[in-house]
């Protein structure tokens, strides 16, 4: 095994499983609609909440992905395959994990246009909205496949999974939607923005030792 | 002085949750060898296996691999590894050819075609894994063996689901390998008929 070939297969095993992430965007786009039908469909209400249902919707979506991430793997070997191959597993899971992100993020960022003009989010807004994203959202994986590695022996590790990575998500939250709030009010927001991406780049550090770590756990 | 050997097992204690499987096994592997791993259910067959692996860390005690102690970096072996355990280690939802080049990207067709038709599993080149059977999978597992070059097999119960036709094939690619050199460590209950091995027993 190389690391080009973990990576050509990773490809291959994502494209034969798009439904399930096209499953994950299903479930945002769903929330984001149906959000304005059930609450108050008015652009007074709509225009300065429309950060926090996007950010909270991507998230329940991510955190749908996520939880399988490892599943199958696990159950067929190849997740032991990856702790003898030689090569180096925090690698790999970085690897993993990218793809991940690309394969979820992509598509999000492409209907992001037509969900924010649904949510009358003017267009200044829209690219704040869309910088939180880029730089929010990795940490929000990098953190749930710690979780999902070390839940992933466990038959049912959803509400674990969820329970120990929601409090980490929350910060990225909190500080993502108060970044778009702050644009919306004319102040400046960058130091926000810094926040997410200082949270991302940590996690970029050390969620790929620690997943690797939890993976050697679980196949244990 | 004598060359170190291919592989020293010196006072190795295994344990899984809270029972100790292995208590100070003592063993040595020399190049050529096959060692047949004995032990009833439950006595730590498997979990010998994924220790040399590297897998799962031991208790206590050491591992040489000429003469060299790996037992807190098992890569130097595991390059020289192959291990194939009760998981096959395939995929799903990719094909026969894509799994094996994913474990060996640098393979060649022709090698490839001709370690497959050994097999029997040519005319599923390009069938996804979900459809085939259970031996057939553990054929496609097994077929790193023909493929990738490592002079150490770690085999965990390779016969399961194979027909006589399978075991026959690959007990003679066996004695092929330690013939060139290499070494085969496996688990089985079944008896070996045509090669001959070193019996380790692990007492429950």
């Amino acid at each position: 095994m190389t690391y080009t070939s973990f990576l050509k297969s990773e490809c291959l095993v994502l494209w034969r499983r798009k439904y399930d992430i096209f499953n994950a965007l299903l479930f945002f786009i769903m929330v984001v609609v149906l959000f304005p039908l059930g609450v108050n469909a008015s652009p007074e209400f709509l225009a300065p909440a429309a950060g926090g249902i996007i950010w909270c919707a991507a998230v329940l979506a991510i955190l749908m992905s996520i939880e399988s991430m490892f599943k199958e793997d696990y159950s067929d070997g190849s997740l032991e395959q990856l702790v003898v191959s030689g090569l180096s597993l925090p690698l790999l899971v970085l690897i993993k994990i990218s793809l991940q992100w690309v394969a979820v993020i992509f598509p999000l960022l492409v209907m992001m246009p037509l969900l924010s003009e649904m949510l009358y989010l003017s267009s200044g807004i829209f690219w704040v909205l869309v910088v939180t994203l880029i730089i929010g959202t990795p940490s929000l994986f990098l953190i749930g496949a710690i979780g999902s590695a070390l839940t992933v022996s466990i038959k049912q590790g959803g509400v674990l999974l969820m329970l120990l990575i929601l409090p980490f998500y929350l910060p990225v939250i909190i500080f993502a939607t108060s970044a778009i709030q702050t644009a919306q009010s004319g102040l400046p927001y960058s130091g926000l923005l810094a926040l997410l991406l200082a949270i991302s780049l940590l996690f970029l550090v050390v969620s790929p030792f620690m997943t690797a770590i939890s993976i050697k756990a679980s196949v244990n | 002085m004598q060359s170190p050997a291919f592989l020293t097992i010196s006072d190795l204690w295994i344990e899984r949750g809270e029972r100790v499987l292995c208590k100070g096994l003592n063993f040595n592997v020399s190049v050529g060898e096959i060692v047949r791993v004995l032990g009833d259910n439950g006595a730590g067959k498997s979990s010998l296996l994924k220790v040399i692996a590297g897998v799962i860390p031991s208790l206590e005690g050491c591992i040489y691999y000429f003469g060299q102690d790996i037992t807190q970096d098992h890569s130097r072996l595991q390059q020289d590894t192959l291990y194939i355990g009760h998981l096959s280690g395939v995929k799903n939802m990719l094909t026969v050819e894509e799994n094996l080049r994913w474990h060996c990207p640098d393979v060649t067709t022709d090698k490839l075609h001709s370690t497959l038709s050994i097999l029997g599993l040519l005319p599923l080149l390009s069938t996804s894994i979900k459809s085939l059977s259970a031996g057939q999978v553990r054929r496609v597992a097994l077929s790193r063996l023909w493929i990738q070059r490592k002079k150490l097999w770690l085999l965990d119960e390779p016969f399961v689901s194979l027909d006589a036709e399978g075991v026959a094939i690959l007990e003679s690619h066996m004695k092929q390998h330690v013939v060139a050199g290499g070494v085969v460590i496996l688990t089985t209950h079944q008896a070996l008929t045509s090669i001959h091995s070193r019996d380790i027993d692990l007492l429950s």
